[in-house]
């Protein structure tokens, strides 16, 4: 009963919240009507995809899907209304400025730039001619194996035409990544050649575990569906060195932590004590016994 | 081995007075933190990150909980081969402060209390105020640790400092030690104390907490023994967090789930460590505040010596 109130509540609140919060974010006058200097050609949107995906994807998620963050105000799919009602001035004053949970990108992206994010915001403009088509990724597969002689990768690609057949995959990059605790650290990459092999010399100064085994895992970009391939312990690193952080040796904590020498010399000077106490109680003993006698 | 301390001894007749209400939400709660039950074959959980999920009954299986002393044995041990440390990048922090909260429900801390802070800095009069998150810094040469009585805290071999609450006495004479305030102590009853009643107290994330004792950043611990990244760095949605083992040179944004080389990512950014003069050797880097991605929105205080 009482969740069923608060979310009433809260149901009530967002939406009095919303519209307030949601309000129309004001662009100064002057800012409105500023044209993009920046053309609207493939490789200006192919720029501002890559932005995109570094920068801003984690909150707007992928265009069209609507997979957004879950924030308040949410932020607008690009692909939206809302968003492609902006004016290319309005556009690049919010991304410049930011404003509550938006960051400000006018530090961390150069204007050149964020005018090519604006193209490719606009290439899912229903009046724009889509230049970046998003063709859904094609089946793939890759087999890789590990040369640990001459600590290299070697990549066989293929791709399934349409008939169903695997192909070579030409000239395709592959990624190959070392695993580590929390994630996959990008080792390099490398193209395939006409055949859709390719060679990958592991770097030198890449560490493994103990015995310098490596977790390889390489990957083809997003346009191929493909199973990524884990190839295990790979002897093909540098040995982890780990150092000891511990010394065991404190004075005084608790016993598991004494010194040897220091438990030794309490223990005998204890003893010690004891054996004199000993020693004149016995003699005690011994004179009254005399003095019986 | 089981100490028979008297604490002990009353917090068994406790349990064993108010075993009839507690059993019930005992058994629910070691096994999968549940809050509310319903009557049905669904059941409601609080899941860690603070989400309500409903999940058939029958997918519950009880977890395996390790008894206390088999706890202790491993949490003083640490996880082998691994040395980790965190990077806090100052320019992204927008002071959100989803850190402090993901670490509050983790260690069921009571609101005023905080394992980590987020802060509001400025060097100098004339310079760029910033925001700072402070954890513990997990010091390499922790004063801590050597002033302790009792040995209740401790440096294990992967870097973390932590604290057995079984065996502190709250002398408190590492807070004083501590050159970077990053104790806290339990004056009052803590959070949730009913709830948690009779739960097994698990060394790595110091619950449930214990009236009279220390509690400090733990990096996690129980949750890196599961693989996972610790709770400030996961609900951070700004990526201001790395982590990772220097070990094996690799560290893992929170936000972002890049994985980038340490040694490269601390020397292209100057990284620097806090107070690095007294040389307790902190595990924990700051990226200095350049290029901030959000305005300083603060208030600053006006006397800062
Ligand atoms: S920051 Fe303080 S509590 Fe943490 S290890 Fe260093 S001295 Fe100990
Ligand atoms: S308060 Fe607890 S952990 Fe701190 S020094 Fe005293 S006994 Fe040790």
């Amino acid at each position: 009963m009482k969740t069923k109130v608060n979310r009433l509540m809260i149901g009530i609140l967002m939406f009095l919240a919303l519209p307030g919060m949601g309000q129309d974010w004001q662009v100064p006058a002057d800012q409105l009507n500023i044209e993009n200097p920046s053309s609207y050609n493939l490789e200006n949107v192919k720029k501002g995809k890559d932005l995109y995906l570094q920068n801003c994807k984690s909150c707007h998620g992928d265009p069209g899907k609507n997979n957004h963050l879950p924030l308040v105000p949410p932020p607008p799919d690009i692909t939206s209304e809302q968003m492609q009602a902006n004016t290319d001035g309005g556009l690049f004053y919010k991304i410049t400025k930011g404003r509550g949970g938006m960051p400000q990108f006018e530090t961390t992206i150069s204007a050149d730039d964020r005018w090519r994010l604006i193209n490719f915001i606009r290439n899912y403009n229903s009046e724009n001619e889509q230049l970046l088509i998003d063709a859904p990724p094609v089946n793939a597969k890759i087999l890789a194996s590990v040369n640990e002689a001459d600590k290299k990768v070697e990549i066989l690609a293929e791709y399934e035409d349409k008939s169903g057949n695997y192909q070579q995959l030409e000239n395709a990059p592959v990624f190959i990544s070392a695993k580590k605790a929390f994630g996959n650290l990008l080792l390099g990459q490398a193209l395939t050649d006409k055949n859709g092999r390719s060679v990958f010399s592991v770097p030198e100064t890449v560490i493994g575990d103990e015995e310098g085994n490596v977790t390889i895992v390489v990957t083809l970009d997003e346009n191929y569906k493909a199973d990524q391939v884990v190839l295990e312990e790979a002897k093909v690193g540098k040995p982890k060195e780990v150092p000891q952080l511990i010394r065991k040796e404190v004075l005084w904590s608790t016993n598991e932590n004494v010194q040897i020498w220091l438990l030794l010399s309490y223990l005998g000077a204890a003893g010690a004590a004891w054996i004199a106490i000993g020693y004149v109680i016995f003699q005690l003993v011994k004179i009254k016994r005399f003095s019986k006698q | 081995m089981e100490r028979n301390t008297r604490r002990n001894f009353i917090r068994k007749l406790g349990a064993t007075v108010g075993a009839a209400g507690v059993v019930g939400g005992t058994s629910i709660l070691s096994s999968c933190n549940s809050v509310e039950t319903s009557s049905g074959d669904k059941i409601k959980l609080l899941t860690s990150s603070g989400e309500l999920v409903e999940v058939d009954k029958s997918q519950l299986t009880p977890a395996e909980m390790p008894n206390l002393s088999e706890n202790q044995t491993r949490g003083r041990e640490g996880l082998p081969g691994r040395s980790w440390v965190m990077v806090i990048d100052l320019s992204k922090c927008r002071n959100a402060r989803e850190c402090m909260k993901a670490c509050q429900n983790h260690h069921q801390l009571r609101p005023e209390q905080h394992h980590i802070n987020v802060l509001q800095m400025q060097d100098a009069e004339h310079t760029a105020p910033y925001y700072m998150p402070k954890p513990c810094q997990h010091c390499d040469n922790p004063p801590c640790t050597k002033v302790c009585p009792v040995n209740a805290t401790f440096k294990r071999n992967d870097g973390i400092v932590l604290i057995d609450n079984e065996r502190c006495i709250g002398c408190r004479f590492c807070i004083a030690a501590c050159p970077y305030s990053a104790r806290v102590f339990n004056w009052f009853e803590p959070r949730d104390a009913e709830k948690y009643k009779g739960v097994t107290y698990n060394i790595e994330a110091n619950v449930p907490q214990k009236k009279g004792t220390i509690s400090k950043c733990l990096f996690s611990a129980d949750r890196l023994r599961d693989g996972k990244l610790p709770s400030c760095v996961s609900a951070c949605p700004n990526g201001v967090y790395w982590f990772g083992d220097r070990n094996e040179d690799a560290v893992t944004n929170g936000t972002t789930k890049e994985t980038v080389s340490f040694s490269k990512l601390i020397k292209d950014n100057a990284a620097y460590t806090l107070m690095e003069e007294l040389g307790t050797k902190p595990r924990v880097y700051y990226l200095p505040p350049k290029d901030r991605a959000f305005p300083f929105e603060g208030e600053l205080i006006e006397h800062h010596s």
